[in-house]
């Protein structure tokens, strides 16, 4: 199927341009990654955590233990499924395999919802297996609109997509991250998980406020915050969420969770895995916060 | 091709090969040139394939040592980009690649131990299916013995090694010294299957190999008892191919029994 941008064709371009309706998925608390170093623990133990999101490649596989404990985990406690390989933003065909794969995990997990990245991972038929950035232009935005469109409808479901760490901007940019997030959630109906950590470090590398960034994102649109560590170069910082969320980036979720309300957060670590309970005491951290910033019932100010 | 495409293709050239062309694209930070801010995209690319082959190649890393393993991975990745979404897949091609790299290739044991890690990767993840068990063969009348087909499980696998890989592997896995790579007068005959959530492995004879190849093909159990009788003595075949048919029960390496002629 060509979804090319700018494609010459009225009807495929109106199609694009019609943003998918969804309720907003609801708030699940405090939750965390679930890494396979701690199911023991959490099948053992049921650790007080909100809810799991999940890494979605790990558990598109035929089956044995990943999948089995997975099932264990989705009858105790909510789930979302988070993808790595979408790759959203490529140029090139979509993978329909890749897209099978993922609605039938979906039909197993019954997910809160399905989120990856705004980012492309790979084009001739090669995959870079990393979240690679975009110029912010108007072509870009028709584009990954329109896959997103594409996405949604063989899911039957709204997507929510995540704004990435970026180590690079490119000249010919035409309008500021935080513009083509906004865009992109407005027409093609896709929610947002806000990473606190990304704005974090993508501000810091490109030298502008991360509060900028976090007060062009729409109120109504963030139904996931990611909180975690990074690695600072001095002249630029990595995300390699291998170490404990920064004050720096709690500072950041004070300030989102004042502009964004009550929204289901987590701790996400990918590497250097510490034991449950170093990151339950993280996850703790970002209940106790969310509670003494939004004292109240927890309405979203959205 | 749209200039969103073109950008792409040269973001990725740039990755793969020392090809700088799209740095005339890109920004320097306020604090940091675009030389060094795009490489952190070079270097990640490289360290994140080495590292999944690290952590699928477990015992073969241990065996050569970070310095060779990394300078291995980093020609495997080289030669063979990564062409599936899922990471899962991707250092599927390394016993073959070691299998026909110099000067890898001239280390036939290397090919052979990422061939049983593979393999037993590919046996912890592989589908569910039914087992059989031996209740399940108490159904079936002594004269229809001879029509029974069976099904191998799906995470069952058989695999030959020129080498004594698997007495390397064995080592590695104990955390004892690993004896000297030898290449091996006759194969080693390996049956690897999944035992509840674990892979495991055993070595078998080139007669209950035959059997089992044999049998994973279709043959029922009549045909297979007359070519055990080729192997070795006649009289006692029949009871020698239930004694490995009830092993393979008893190990949980078979889904399935049919009696269909």
């Amino acid at each position: 199927m060509n979804v090319a941008s700018r494609s010459p064709n009225p009807f495929e371009a109106a199609v694009a341009d019609r943003p998918m309706k969804s309720a907003k998925p609801p708030f699940l608390g405090f939750g965390l990654g679930l890494r396979h170093q701690h199911y023991d623990e959490i099948l053992n133990g049921n650790p007080p955590i909100d809810w799991f999101e999940v890494i979605s490649e790990n558990y598109m596989i035929p089956g044995g233990q990943p999948l089995r404990t997975l099932d264990r985990i989705c009858e105790r406690y909510p789930v979302v499924m988070h993808g790595v390989s979408l790759s959203i933003a490529s140029t090139a065909p979509p993978n329909f395999e890749y897209l099978q794969g993922l609605k039938d995990l979906a039909r197993r997990v019954e997910p809160k919802w399905v989120s990856d990245h705004l980012c492309w991972t790979g084009v001739h038929g090669k995959n870079l297996h990393d979240l690679l950035p975009i110029p912010y232009t108007s072509e870009a935005l028709d584009h990954v609109v329109s896959r997103v469109q594409l996405v949604q409808e063989f899911l039957g479901r709204a997507i929510v997509l995540e704004n990435v760490s970026t180590y690079v901007q490119f000249n010919n940019s035409e309008m500021t991250e935080w513009e083509f997030l906004s865009e992109l959630s407005r027409r093609s109906g896709c929610w947002l998980l806000f990473d606190i950590n990304n704005v974090y470090v993508s501000a810091f590398n490109h030298g502008y406020d991360p509060m900028t960034f976090l007060n062009g994102i729409p109120r109504d649109r963030v139904v996931q915050f990611h909180m975690a560590g990074h690695s600072h170069m001095g002249t630029h910082i990595i995300d390699t969420h291998d170490h404990p969320v920064c004050e720096d980036v709690w500072d950041l979720y004070v300030a989102a969770l004042k502009r964004f309300g009550r929204v289901s957060t987590m701790i996400e670590r990918d590497d250097n895995i510490p034991p449950l309970d170093e990151l339950i005491l993280e996850v703790n951290r970002t209940r106790e916060i969310a509670n003494e910033v939004l004292p109240a019932s927890g309405k979203p100010a959205g | 091709m749209s200039d969103f495409a073109r950008q792409q293709g040269e973001f990725q050239r740039g990755i793969l090969t020392a090809d700088d062309s799209v740095l005339a694209e890109i920004l320097d930070s306020p604090r940091e040139k675009r030389e060094t801010l795009f490489g952190v995209y070079r270097y990640a690319y490289g360290s994140r394939l080495v590292e999944v082959m690290r952590n699928d190649h477990e015992l073969l890393h241990l065996y050569l040592g970070d310095e060779m393993f990394d300078e291995m991975g980093h020609a495997y990745v080289k030669a063979r980009p990564s062409q599936h979404p899922n990471l899962r897949w991707f250092s599927q091609g390394l016993p073959e690649f070691l299998h026909a790299t110099a000067p890898y290739s001239e280390h036939p044991v290397l090919s052979d131990l990422a061939a049983l890690e593979k393999t037993l990767n590919d046996a912890f993840d592989a589908e569910e299916a039914n087992v059989l068990a031996l209740a399940d063969m108490a159904g079936f009348a002594p004269e229809v013995w001879n029509d029974l087909k069976f099904q191998p499980h799906p995470t069952a696998s058989r695999l030959d090694l020129s080498t004594n890989a698997a007495a390397i592997w064995l080592a590695l896995k104990n955390e004892e010294a690993p004896p000297d790579a030898a290449t091996l007068e006759a194969p080693s005959r390996l049956l690897i299957w999944r035992q509840d959530v674990t892979p495991m492995f055993r070595e078998l004879t080139a007669e209950e190999a035959m059997m089992w190849d044999e049998a994973a093909t279709g043959i029922p159990f009549g045909v297979l008892c007359s070519m055990l009788a080729t192997y070795d003595d006649p009289d006692s075949a029949a009871a020698r191919g239930a004694g490995y048919l009830h092993g393979w029960i008893t190990s949980g390496t078979l889904a399935g029994v049919s009696a269909d002629e």
